[in-house]
């Protein structure tokens, strides 16, 4: 994938991913503060804006930089922070390509999920988005064929959803429910899933 | 709640506007957002940077200690909360000298992750940063694990010295060297008498019954080691003492700078009371006192409380300790 093609398919993913505003909105009430759903809303818009502006000659790694820091100003959060965070480590992999083959990918979502990781002080189990991007890079990795790989995320984000819902909340604010947070989906694997059904969604569309 | 504001989400505006129109020769905003503020004269060519930066409801820290020989910027947030790392970035970009930027702030998630991400903002266009975190509150985490405490009133002693470095030139290496040193050798200690009323929610930032006191109480009014009934101010003084200097190994002949520090709410006749016995302590260990500040340092709105930081001395950190600062609330001649 070029850079005009990815700068194209993240700004119509982003406008289906604002479509899940209202349920994430509603997720995080129950378990953490409640703005995911700005979050998600106030983020993508910013990228979508952002990336309109973005030279047609952009790299992905440039392209990536730029969601970085739209996504991490529009609505300042821990999870804002974290996913910008996230999207400025996957770029420093992408700094030689000009095209996005399937190994990129998985290499971009597996430094993104490792700086998750780090910088949220969480590990697999803890009930965080980072349940949901360990298996979507686990899902990624040694994939072939584009659509196939795109299936697998998505099972893969679904099934970390259906997996936190048995869980404790072991980070940020939803962490002080301690055993109430039980029975409930993780909000930020919940935003995950969303984000990778939509950029499926929207794929399917062209040929991209 | 009975405060001196005008509506409660306007408080860290107005306050900040305050501190602009009182002190317009030593501090601006660099661009329209009066959460981010620089020395007058930034940035400083050739110099390194110094940012820190936190949530609202401490000052004098963090927007007090902006000035010569201080640091370079500060970026806050709402009362209790980090700062964008969009506003720090600002700021750094602010104070960029060409030297490099050193973040100084204390432990905490937010700041950490909102800093973090700024010191990649400031990668992408090539402004080098280090970091050094405050982790003086002994009480928060045992010694064997202090990589892990959170910094309160004793990051006064990192800005004093590091701002110092910085002033006479040191390069980015060996400011956050001599930062990272003095975090090394500061142990704070506090106790909580009563809580803050949080401005926007109206509810008290922790509960406390009437005759008690929390010890080791951080500066959100964060739980400390336990609780117990109010003591005399000699009891108390000798409590915090004692485990400071046992946490930093402090022995007859050890010299100390020395800070008893109100959290908001406690007269300074009180901080002078345990003043007092904390002076007869150490002399009493043989321990000599170079240098001592008594006064509101860092506080908790109004929170009341009090906590004693020691900063051990060697010749490095007391000369830049006593070289010359000025800022909207600290100055040393």
């Amino acid at each position: 994938m070029l850079g005009l093609e990815l700068n194209d398919h993240i700004r119509r993913s982003m406008a289906e991913w604002i479509k899940s505003a209202d349920e994430l909105r509603e997720l995080d009430q129950a378990l953490g503060d409640g703005d995911l759903g700005i979050t998600i809303s106030a983020g993508s818009r910013a990228v979508i804006a952002a990336l309109e502006l973005l030279p047609a000659d952009s790299t992905p790694a440039e392209i990536a930089r730029a969601c970085a820091k739209a996504f991490a100003n529009a609505n300042p959060s821990t999870m804002a922070a974290l996913v910008a965070g996230a999207l400025l480590e996957g770029s420093k992999v992408w700094s030689n390509s000009s095209d996005i083959t399937l190994p990129d990918a998985h290499a971009f979502v597996h430094a993104a999920a490792e700086s998750i990781a780090l910088r949220g002080k969480t590990k697999l189990g803890d009930k965080t988005i980072y349940d949901g991007i360990a298996a979507v890079a686990d899902a990624l990795n040694g994939q072939e064929d584009r659509v196939a790989a795109l299936g697998f995320a998505v099972t893969a984000a679904s099934d970390a959803v259906e997996r936190t819902k048995g869980l404790q909340s072991r980070r940020g604010r939803a962490s002080w429910l301690q055993e109430r947070s039980i029975g409930f989906a993780d909000p930020g694997a919940t935003a995950l899933l969303r984000l990778v059904e939509s950029w499926r969604a929207v794929g399917t569309t062209t040929s991209g | 709640m009975k405060k001196i504001i005008n509506l409660p989400e306007d408080f860290v505006e107005e306050f900040v506007e305050g501190i602009l129109l009182a002190h317009p020769d030593l501090v601006k905003t660099p661009g329209s957002d009066r959460r981010i503020l620089v020395r007058a004269d930034a940035p400083q060519a050739g110099k390194v940077g110094i940012i820190t930066g936190g949530g609202s409801g401490h000052l004098p820290l963090f927007k007090g200690y902006v000035g010569m020989g201080l640091c370079s910027g500060v970026a806050i947030g709402n009362v209790f909360s980090s700062p964008s790392s969009a506003q720090i970035f600002e700021a750094s970009k602010a104070v960029n000298g060409g030297a490099g930027i050193l973040y100084l702030y204390g432990n905490y998630g937010g700041d950490v992750l909102n800093f973090d991400l700024a010191a990649d903002l400031a990668e992408l266009e090539d402004i080098p940063t280090r970091t050094v975190l405050a982790r003086d509150d002994v009480a928060s985490q045992p010694n064997d694990n202090r990589l892990e405490r959170r910094g309160v009133a004793g990051i006064f002693f990192a800005y004093k010295v590091a701002g110092a470095a910085a002033e006479r030139g040191e390069s980015i290496e060996a400011v956050a060297r001599i930062a990272e040193d003095v975090v090394e050798h500061t142990a704070t200690m506090g106790i909580g008498l009563a809580p803050t009323i949080m401005p926007i929610t109206g509810k008290p930032s922790f509960e406390l019954l009437d005759g008690e006191m929390e010890i080791g109480i951080g500066i959100h009014g964060e739980p400390g080691t336990h609780r117990g009934p109010l003591k005399t101010a000699d009891e108390i003084a000798e409590h915090l003492v004692r485990a400071l200097v046992q946490d930093l190994g402090l022995t007859a002949g050890a010299r100390v700078a020395v800070l008893v520090n109100g959290m908001g709410a406690t007269p300074l006749e009180e901080l002078y009371v345990l003043y007092r016995k904390t002076h007869k302590l150490l002399y009493e260990l043989g321990i000599e006192i170079s240098k001592n500040y008594v006064g509101e340092y860092a506080t908790s709105l109004e929170m009341a409380g009090a906590s004693i930081s020691l900063l051990a001395l060697n010749d490095e950190r007391l000369a830049l300790l006593r070289a010359p600062a000025k800022s909207p609330f600290f100055e040393e001649n």
